[in-house]
């Protein structure tokens, strides 16, 4: 047996160098008979500085262009002949080009489709190309099926013969009306010098404005500008998907534009017409957006969302490229020239039901795939779960800092002035961008886990255009790649019966027919598995038109449900698995119950606020103007929020604290209504950035009076406007602003129960990374009295609690870079207990307690920064943040770094760190010299172990579970980590006799680097299994960044308070 | 192959030659003129591929010129630069015999540059040639001279280390707003940040303060036609479209390009990006400086004397007018004419990342020229050959004066400035410049 082992083990290290994965294997073109090469050669004319599409590559399709049950390949290439190969079955191909004549005529060939564009039955085959710039000649060509193996090029006829600079094209039928019509993606090619506004989209250029192309039966009419499609000559198309998004019924398309151009996110009206309503539903967008894929990744019924964009994996790449924008660029390219926020990086965006979509490409860990064309969204290893194939590289990396700064100007530019011909020499010192291509398994949930070189070989490809079918009729889903100057590759998908599934192909007669659009619903064991056929998927490709599902080991399928693009259905029950239906429309059944409604809100937003307008308008200090090395603004608190009466009177009022330089805010309630309160007291102190605020009776005179505390970081500590404030009210109005007990600084919280005060520090001006006090104070003889001051850490927030159930409140304070800490109320102190079970340090942002778990005890909520982002924290790698004057300048700088493979890197790009510490240049004079440097071998060994050292264990939200007075970390889920969670409050919202914990998040004080934490539409927390979302209650959460929530009675009836930084004041019935 | 391994046989080898022949080792050693220009000729290489922004790299050429001026006043023919530069104390005494001036005076330039610039490897290459010739030359005399240069070059940077320039590292960014219509903000096409905001606490050398010579305000912003200030800025659109027609070999583009001395220029070609580098204005001005040291065959203490006054001039220059530029904040024409006159329209030259009035080019040239006038006379004409390394032709002047006028112009040609910033510019700069002609006395009796 040992021995049977050992052989075993010889033998496969044997074999170990075939190309095969465990899930795909490479089919080498001599067996297969592809023998495509999409060779590209550059010339003294046309080279990468002619056309900056250079190296975009290829297209391919796949279909049965014969009927006869096999999938055909047809691959494009740039310069040379496209080919088609028919598929002999067996893997086996062969090349017909000549006799079908499909070699096309074009100078420069980009993508393909294969569509019934004529509805005859047979496949014809589109092809895209570049024609009018660099000599490029031809036009784009409709080949027409013979149904006889033989193709009429047939373009001009159909009015699809465009000479203008175009990638893709998608056939779908946006009318419903039964025929195919077409989109047309183009780019364009004008150098990005300068961004331009924004309504350049609306100026339609010849030839880099996408059309839109309606079927007329024998010819395409170009609706494109009564269909409202931009057209402008920004519009740098890479990406295509259609979908219906919204599902109304009626097909989408989403546009992924390369460069600063947004994505359009192209919501079909019904009517004709299209409105980009892009801004509505994404928060952010991928920036230089390549190729896409929708397909529904969470099981819910809708499709989700991917775009590609170009960050890569390994630090030596990262930090030797080209990457984010600075704050300032991003804020100047959003308010100055309208586009909206975009990031380098790929962006995953999961479809909610016609309310915003979440982005959890980090989150998901599918953020950063290197230079990535194609993605293509389907269950590969069949286990029920969709996976993703990206497929990615480029010759050279063009945005190579090194090149770009020092190389280029030296080798490079006589020769462009010259020869035109980039210097091959210059070519050589720009690093290969040939990366593997990437597999993801899906779990189901949002969780992808990377089996890049498990399911397949790494390669060192410069892979482009993919396209999947079912090359051998086994089952499951083969791939076909064109990759530049190589052999195109064939992935042979070996899963075949070791999983189950079942494959639908679609035939109709009154609608299109192949039925592109067509929704199939799968319903096994409880899970639904949802998909609609589209062909144009990933990038310059089209699909087999079939839909594909696996079942791991189920064998039957409960029930699918067809869904034809005129609405009308059928439902198929108890299938069995691994075959494959050809569904026929003739008996399909009209229902109009396909139109998505949303389920009644528990939330309803009082659209006039009862009179409270305020609106918080954050000022304009940038944090890393001061601190290039902060790691987020900490100027961002407010607004500060108090709910109490403050005028005696009976009913609750509210105090709302300002920003730096804008008054804060009374409102008073009046029969149920809100006045502004004119406090000239209040008023006078707007210097300050009020940030908390709490109300309480100091002078027992049963009148509540005010307590603010401030932040802002404007100010040095000791400044007047840094003091913490108490007003006291006097016949309803407040007196002039006292300073309590010589408290200055950066609060971030002021908490007040009958007798005691806690003000929490959270900075110091110009110092992050060193602590500030926090102060406990008693109210004594009418006044305030400092009973203890300690810096307890960079705090965030805190709650009076009984933790150890002695009767007596004691305190509970979290904050960032630290663990909860517990203080226990002993005899007027408050005292520091270690707490038995496991603490994570976190970067806390707030806390509550909530028995989360139903067990009778009581737990902690807690808000940390999520997971979401492409800071990591664990306990084996925490993340960290090192203090300390590196470079000796009398200045401490805050490093954070985070953990890649047990070693250390700063968060920084080289210049940022740069320009704090010049003399990093003279330790490294290139990029490259410093990419991949761990902290330790910049500043050395002894700088590092001698800094000030903070570290993070979980960025993730969670609880402390409570188990007999001893506390453990649990997480929340997937959802919850999405943004940082700011707020919770307590109340029984759905008045089922039982309380819930309501929170809310997002924050935007972070550099690009980091995107924009936008996408968490708040929670509804039941229980530990029972947490409801907020966009599905009805709150309008998504794309603000939330900093309290609170209830405010209104002629006794509950209301919920929302505010938000920079944004208007919420309020909701519930 | 192994360089290190190279570089330790090689030096054995000149340690066993040095070794042999070291009764021979007594020959004199000649510093020639020749020899300070490669020196600053090696130092403008290095900054042009490090990318130094105009402000730092005045500041990369004046001390290392000041500590081998001062090494050459330990002569009698020259005042020691100790008590008229704010706070520069007097340099070490020669004690030792064998200590060789001109020599020393070459090591201090080359020790203190390297200190400045970042590619030191490139620098040291070049040390490291000569000091192996000295050594073998003399090395009595070289290990004398050699230590007596270091001696001055810790002197001089310590007082360097005292002009804030390491403060102003940590100092606050400029933030742009956008509301302020008049306020700048980033340019095309790299957008990038604003250089140097705080420039103007680098400590001067002869002015009293970074404002001594603060220009009269622009024009009042204004976008209402007939505005002194709307009429600046349709001007330099007109003038940029009047040129752009006559071509690229037209006198006003020729001249444009010719003074442009932008250190970075972003150029995007296809998805290729890519730096064109040049050297700085006061680059230029170091070269042109070279070039009457030249053709007036000044010998090797003059010409220090010569550059390190110049240098003195563009250095204090750039703060007074970056004095001006964070004062004023103003806009520049392109991101005014893209907004509201042809959102097509570039400007010949691309636009500089900092604030427009005033003109820093303008001031430099003034100061520079005033000086080099005060040494070699009014009426010295040049044939310009300084830009010749980065592809452009040789220019020919009458005068200093007469280039410092055809250089603040280049900026109205280019498409960057408007013309207050190039008048007020020049003034600026000319004021600078005699202050440091009065005021800065480097021969004992006046010639």
């Amino acid at each position: 047996m040992n021995r049977a082992i050992c052989i075993g083990i010889i033998l496969l290290s044997m074999v170990r160098c075939k190309p095969e994965g465990s899930v795909f294997k490479n089919v080498p073109p001599k067996q297969s008979g592809v023998d495509f090469i999409n060779q590209v050669t550059a010339t003294d004319e046309l080279n990468i500085l002619d056309y900056l599409y250079f190296y975009n590559g290829g297209g391919v399709s796949i279909g049965d262009i014969n009927n006869d049950g096999l999938p055909d390949i047809y691959l494009t290439a740039n310069q040379l002949k496209n080919k088609l190969y028919l598929n002999k079955g067996n893997l086996q191909f062969e090349d017909i080009t000549t006799t079908a004549g499909v070699a096309g005529n074009s100078t420069w060939n980009t993508g393909t489709v294969m569509a019934d564009v004529n509805n005859d039955g047979f496949l014809d085959i589109y092809v895209c190309t570049v024609v009018g710039i660099n000599g490029f000649d031809g036009h784009n060509e409709l080949f027409i099926n013979n149904g006889d193996n033989t193709f009429s090029e047939q373009s001009a006829k159909y009015g699809l013969d465009f000479d203008t600079y175009s990638s893709s094209a998608a056939f779908f039928d946006y009318d419903l009306d039964g025929d195919l019509d077409m989109y047309l993606l183009n780019h364009a090619v004008h150098t990005p010098e300068s961004f331009g506004k924004v309504d350049l989209r609306n100026r339609r250029t010849y030839e880099t404005g996408d059309r839109l192309m309606r079927n007329d039966g024998t010819t395409f009419t170009d609706v494109s500008e009564e269909a409202g499609i931009y057209g402008g000559i920004n519009g740098y198309g890479l990406g295509l998907n259609i979908s219906d998004f919204n599902k109304d019924g009626y097909p989408d398309i989403y546009v992924g534009n390369d460069f600063h151009e947004d994505d359009y996110y192209y919501i079909n009206q019904g009517d004709g017409t299209f409105k980009n309503e892009l801004t509505a539903y994404f928060g952010h967008t991928s920036r230089f957006s390549m190729g896409n894929d929708a397909a529904d990744i969470n099981h819910d019924g809708w499709p989700d969302l991917m775009s590609l964009d170009m960050l890569p994996q390994e630090e030596k790449s990262i930090k030797s490229t080209e990457g984010d924008d600075s704050y300032q660029t991003l804020q100047l390219r959003t308010k100055q020239f309208g586009y909206h926020y975009q990031y380098t990086r790929n962006m995953l965006y999961i479809n909610q039901k016609n309310t915003p979509y979440l982005e959890t490409a980090l989150l998901s860990g599918v953020a950063a795939t290197d230079w990535s064309w194609s993605v293509l969204i389907e269950d590969y290893n069949q286990d029920g779960n969709q996976d993703m194939f990206i497929s990615n590289g480029i010759p050279k990396r063009p945005n190579d800092l090194d090149f770009i700064k020092f190389v280029s100007s030296e080798k490079i530019r006589k020769k462009i002035n010259q020869t035109k011909l980039v210097d091959q020499e210059a070519l050589n010192m720009m690093p290969s961008g040939k990366t593997h291509n990437y597999v993801y398994e899906g779990t189901g949930t949002l969780a992808f886990n990377d089996q890049s070189g498990k399911w397949l070989v790494k390669d060192n490809l410069v892979s482009g255009a993919t396209a999947f079918g079912d090359l051998d009729n086994d089952g499951d889903l083969d791939l076909v790649i064109n990759n530049l100057n190589e052999s195109a590759l064939i992935l042979e998908n070996k899963t075949n019966a070791s999983a189950n599934y079942l494959k639908l192909a679609f035939k109709s007669t009154e609608q299109n027919a192949k039925g592109i659009g067509t929704k199939v619903y799968s319903y096994h064991n409880g899970i639904l598995q949802y998909k609609e056929l589209t062909t144009t998927r990933g990038f310059q490709a089209s699909s087999e038109p079939i839909v594909h599902f696996g079942y791991g080991q189920h064998t039957t399928i409960d029930s699918i449900k067809i869904v034809w693009p005129n609405q009308k259905e059928q439902m198929l029950r108890s299938i069995a698995v691994n075959q494959t239906l050809l569904i026929d429309d003739n008996k399909a059944q009209k229902n109009n119950q396909n139109v998505y409604e949303s389920s009644a809100n528990l939330f309803t937003k009082v659209e006039d606020n009862l009179g409270i307008d305020f609106v918080h308008k954050e000022d304009a200090y940038v944090d890393f103007h001061r601190q290039r090395l902060i790691p987020y603004k900490v100027s961002e608190q407010g607004p500060a929020l108090a709910v109490g009466d403050l005028n005696h009177d009976g009913t609750e009022d509210i105090f709302l604290g300002s920003s730096h330089r804008q008054p804060s805010r009374i409102y008073l309630q009046k029969e149920g209504l809100f006045q502004l309160q004119k406090s000239k007291t209040v008023y006078q102190d707007s210097i300050a950035e009020d940030v908390s605020a709490a109300i309480m009776d100091i002078n027992n005179d049963k009148k509540s009076d005010l307590l603010v505390a401030t932040a802002g970081s404007v100010f040095p500590e000791n400044h007047i406007s840094m003091s913490t404030r108490l007003y006291l009210q006097e016949d309803a109005q407040f007196g002039k602003a006292k300073t309590i007990e010589d408290i200055f600084g950066n609060s971030s919280i002021i908490i007040s129960d009958e007798e005691y005060v806690f003000v929490g520090g959270h900075t110091v001006t110009n110092k992050y990374g060193e602590i500030p006090n926090s102060y406990i104070l008693r109210k004594e003889n009418g006044t305030l009295k400092k009973i203890q001051e300690f810096p307890l850490g960079m705090i965030t927030d805190a709650i009076w609690s009984d933790f150890n159930q002695d009767g007596k409140k004691d305190l509970i304070v979290v904050g960032e870079w630290m663990t909860p800490l517990f203080l226990e109320h002993q005899q007027g102190t408050f005292v520091e207990q270690e707490v038995s079970g496991e603490l994570l340090s976190g970067l806390w942002q707030s806390i509550i307690s909530y028995d989360i778990d139903q067990d009778g005890d009581i737990d902690y909520l807690l808000g940390n920064w999520g997971t979401n982002s492409k800071l990591t924290a664990s306990s084996k790698f925490p993340l960290k943040l090192y203090y300390n004057d590196f470079n000796k300048d009398g200045v401490y700088d805050p490093i954070v770094t985070i953990n890649k493979h047990g070693d250390e890197y700063a968060i920084t790009t080289f210049d940022d760190l740069a320009l704090q510490m010049p003399d990093l240049r003279k330790k490294y004079n290139t990029y490259q010299d410093f990419a991949g440097q761990t902290v330790v071998q910049i500043f050395g060994k002894e700088v590092i172990e001698k800094s000030e050292t903070f570290e993070v264990q979980t960025l993730a939200s969670g609880y402390l579970k409570n188990e007999k007075g001893n506390f453990y970390f649990v997480p929340f889920q997937e959802e919850l980590q999405l943004a940082p969670i700011k707020t919770f409050v307590k109340y029984d919202f759905d008045h089922d006799g039982k309380q819930e914990v309501l929170t809310a998040g997002n924050f935007f004080g972070v550099i690009p680097y980091h995107g924009r934490f936008d996408s968490f539409p708040g929670a509804l927390i039941q229980s530990d299994a029972q947490i409801q979302l907020g966009n599905t209650l009805g709150l309008d959460f998504q794309f603000k960044s939330a900093r309290h929530l609170t209830i405010i009675h209104i002629n006794k009836k509950p209301y919920l308070l929302a505010t938000f930084n920079n944004e208007k004041v919420q309020l909701y019935e519930f | 192959m192994n360089f290190k391994l190279i570089k330790k046989r090689f030096l054995l080898a000149v340690l066993l030659v040095n070794f042999l022949f070291s009764c021979k080792n007594e020959e004199p050693i000649d510093i020639e003129t020749n020899d300070f220009f490669k020196s600053v000729d090696k130092v403008t290489e290095i900054m042009v591929h490090d990318i130094f922004s105009p402000p730092v790299a005045s500041r990369v050429y004046v001390y290392p010129n000041i500590a081998a001026y001062e090494i050459i006043a330990q002569k009698e023919d020259y005042n020691s630069l100790a008590g008229q530069l704010t706070n520069l104390t007097a340099i070490p005494k020669i004690e030792q015999p064998n200590v060789h001036i001109e020599m020393a005076a070459l090591m201090a330039h080359l020790e203190l540059s390297k200190k400045l610039i970042f590619s030191e490897d490139k620098l040291m290459t070049y040390r490291d040639s000569l000091y192996s010739v000295w050594e073998d030359k003399n090395s009595t005399q070289f290990k004398a001279t050699k230590s007596y240069a270091t001696q001055v070059v810790s002197h001089i940077e310590e007082w360097m280390n005292q002009d804030h320039y390491a403060q102003t590292r940590t100092m606050p960014k400029y933030t742009v707003n956008t509301n302020d219509p008049s306020r700048w903000q980033p340019t095309p096409p790299a957008y990038m940040d604003a250089i140097e905001p705080n420039w103007n606490k680098i400590r001067p050398m002869v002015l009293d303060s970074a404002s001594q010579f603060k220009p009269e305000k622009h024009p009042e912003f204004s976008l209402k036609k007939n505005t002194a200030f709307f009429k600046e800025l349709t001007e330099v659109y007109t003038v940029s479209k009047e040129i752009t027609k006559k071509g690229d070999n037209s006198e006003e583009i020729q001249i444009a390009q010719f003074w442009d001395c932008n250190p970075y220029v972003s150029v995007t070609r296809g998805h290729l990006m890519f730096a064109s580098k040049k050297i700085t204005p006061g680059a230029h001005w170091i070269g042109i400086t070279k070039i009457a040291c030249q053709k007036n065959t000044s010998n090797f203490d003059d010409t220090v004397a010569t550059f390190t006054k110049t240098s003195i001039g563009i250095f204090d220059g750039f703060i007074s007018c970056w004095d001006e530029k964070y004062r004023s904040n103003l806009i520049r024409p392109e991101t005014l004419i893209n907004e509201h006159i042809d959102e097509e329209w570039k400007p010949i030259l691309q636009t500089p990342p900092f604030p427009e009035y005033t003109s820093g080019h303008s001031v430099v040239s003034g100061a520079a020229s005033t000086i080099l006038t005060s040494i070699f006379g009014d009426n010295f004409a040049f044939d310009d050959t300084s830009e010749i390394p980065y592809g452009l032709p040789v220019r020919s002047f009458p005068s200093f004066n007469k280039a410092a006028d055809e250089a603040a112009m280049s900026r109205l040609y280019g498409g960057i400035h408007y013309m207050a910033a190039i008048v007020n510019g020049l003034s600026q700069g000319r004021n600078i410049g005699s202050l440091v002609v009065n005021n800065v006395q480097l021969k004992p009796t006046k010639e």
